[in-house]
């Protein structure tokens, strides 16, 4: 009995790392094939759905919806610009810190304002919080380029590497390093006991309240740690698109987490990358096709999430693939 | 002091503007427990049929008006019917929803309609102004104002003592037993929802004489109604009010003040309130 259990244990350690090792591979491998506008189109699903994985901590396993978390990806964007528009800093080891710092402080005061709030206040606290970095960011000029609204003239970042300057392609691998170390330290998060709390506080706050958690406590951390996470992303995505407007600092940039989150399977750990590659892969074709009407496209598509994919897509595949292999566990952490 | 007074007055104007904006959405929050994000889009649906009937057609304003409402108040009800019916209880959900048809219904309405912005129009009789302290005011604020209150004082008297307003307040607390009683609660829920919509439709005729009309209004006005709401606290009537003139006049004494500050003013209210009352000036928790 003994014996079988452990076998089961291991053979359920192979059949649930392998998509994980599948995927690496697959990232690692495909760019090579691509074009600059492929790798670039890889880049940016990547950037996503490490914004997507961020948000996931607060909404899909803490259970708080939040509506501003592009303050803080936009506030690490921010960062990176500014530091080149204003001190001429290009150096990748300097930016980065500094923007996911940034991130994590604006992150930890609004955090300590919108945890006054539950529920449906929450939601829109957050929203109004991110709003006003919005509106911020609008109508201050130093944190616009001259003449015009937002920040250009970002550069691929320095790495500070003696006759090397990165390229797309180089730029998608390090993009890529950052993402897998931060699902390694997301995932570590996820099956933690402070994880496992969260997911608690979700399904039942009350309860772990009773039980002697310090529920607020619990979830200001998650709302930061999330914050920073979602600096990282902001940092990246700065140097992707060389451009950050106000716009991605506000709700419009704060909506495609929630989308991807819900697409790919809430409180799911890989559910939100699947959601961010299917919306990213659409947004593409939607885009080429007619851009006039990809707005259009992108409404039916939360539409069609929600009405007919609620469990998320993320979801759906992981079931066939258990099912193709062995049915162990369920999905749901 | 004249300059005082001008200001306040185009500022309860605006104020009453964002209290119909608001109204609706916070009508449907709080007796639903619907987040209906797309409330700024049904605004926006309203404002161009109430444009098209009264500017382009040139047809009466009242028309227009109402033109405005039933469009906005119809695409809400098929919104209601078809979708968020099943969606009940799943804030989550019906957040996501609501928010893919402000995408939708801009882009339908750019397709429709065209990306130019429209002129800010009223009716006829409402263009001109009159004399307050030796200034001239429009008209078409001061009707705005009591449009507002009007309005403010039907939407209370519904809430509070007809016999629908008891059944809604019923359902929120207890939908079960509410429907146990023999109640149908499907259509009350729907009328609650298709008000709601020819509010917002008739307030984007309305408030076309001072916001016109172009394509990202959806946004706009969401975010307006969103702040009324969270200073006024949701679900009541008298918060919105609250909400729509306290924001309105700090909105145009602020621009007048700190010009550059635009729209900052209104988020440190906001701020201010969260910090001070979480649920908003007269909001009940829910």
């Amino acid at each position: 009995m003994e014996t079988t259990k452990q076998d089961r244990g291991q053979d359920r350690w192979i059949s649930r790392a392998a998509p994980y090792l599948l995927g690496t591979l697959v990232l690692l491998i495909t760019p090579l094939f691509l074009d600059t506008y492929g790798q670039g189109l890889m880049t940016r699903f990547l950037v996503f759905a490490l914004f997507a994985m961020s948000f996931n901590i607060v909404f899909g396993y803490a259970g708080l919806m939040s509506l501003g978390h592009a303050a803080f990806f936009g506030a690490g964007g921010y960062t990176v610009a500014l530091l080149k528009l204003h001190y001429d800093v290009n150096l990748f080891w300097i930016s980065a810190p500094l923007g996911i710092l940034v991130a994590t402080f604006i992150a930890a005061i609004f955090g300590i304002i919108a945890l006054r709030a539950s529920g449906i206040y929450f939601l829109l606290v957050t929203f109004a919080l991110g709003q006003m970095l919005y509106s911020l960011a609008w109508n201050v000029k130093w944190l616009n380029s001259k003449g015009m609204q937002g920040i250009t003239g970002i550069n691929l970042p320095d790495l500070g590497i003696p006759g090397f300057t990165l390229d797309t392609i180089s730029f998608y691998y390090l993009v890529l390093i950052f993402f897998l170390l931060s699902c390694v330290l997301l995932y570590r998060l996820v099956i933690s006991p402070f994880g496992l709390a969260l997911v608690g506080i979700r399904e039942g706050e009350p309860r772990m309240e009773a039980v002697g958690y310090n529920t607020w406590f619990l979830k200001y951390a998650a709302f930061v740690v999330s914050g920073a996470f979602a600096g990282l992303a902001g940092v990246l995505f700065a140097y992707y698109n060389l451009f950050v407007s106000p716009n991605h600092l506000g709700i419009a940039t704060s909506f495609l987490p929630m989308v991807m989150a819900i697409m790919g399977g809430l409180g799911t750990f890989l559910g939100p990358v699947v959601g961010a590659a299917v919306f990213i892969f659409v947004e593409n074709f939607a885009s080429i096709l007619s851009p006039q009407r990809w707005p259009l496209v992108l409404g039916t598509l939360f539409v069609l999430t929600i009405m007919f994919a609620r469990e998320g897509i993320g979801v759906y595949l992981w079931r066939l693939w258990t099912r193709w292999g062995r049915d162990y566990g369920s999905v749901k952490n | 002091m004249d300059w005082f007074v001008i200001n306040l007055l185009n500022g309860i104007s605006y104020g009453m503007v964002l209290f119909l904006i608001a109204a609706g959405m916070s009508i449907v929050l709080g007796a639903m427990g619907i987040t209906n994000l797309a409330h700024g889009a049904l605004y926006m649906v309203g404002a161009y049929a109430g444009w098209t009937v009264t500017v382009k057609w040139g047809a009466s304003f009242w028309l227009g008006l109402l033109a405005g409402g039933l469009c906005a108040g119809l695409v809400g009800l098929a919104i209601e019917r078809g979708l968020l019916r099943h969606l009940y209880k799943k804030p989550n959900e019906q957040v996501l929803l609501t928010f893919g048809f402000v995408y939708i219904l801009a882009n339908l309405c750019l397709w429709i309609w065209g990306g130019w912005p429209r002129m800010p129009f009223t009716a006829k009789f409402l263009t001109g102004s009159m004399e307050i302290l030796g200034r001239a005011f429009p008209k078409a604020r001061v009707a705005v104002i009591i449009v507002g209150l009007v309005l403010a004082v039907g939407l209370w008297w519904l809430q509070e003592k007809t016999r629908m307003g008891a059944i809604v307040r019923a359902g929120m607390d207890d939908k079960e037993t509410t429907m146990g009683l023999g109640i149908n609660l499907e259509r009350a829920f729907a009328l609650i929802f298709f008000v709601s919509a020819f509010i917002a439709g008739s307030a984007g005729v309305i408030g076309a004489q001072l916001l016109g009309v172009h394509n990202a209004l959806g946004m706009d006005i969401l975010l307006l109604a969103l702040i009324v709401i969270i200073v006024g606290g949701v679900g009541s009537i008298q918060g919105a009010l609250l909400g729509g003139i306290l924001i309105g006049v700090i909105d145009v004494f602020g621009k007048a003040v700190f010009p550059q500050l635009a729209m900052f003013t209104m988020y440190l209210t906001m701020i201010i309130v969260i910090i001070v009352r979480p649920a908003g000036l007269l909001g009940r928790k829910i």
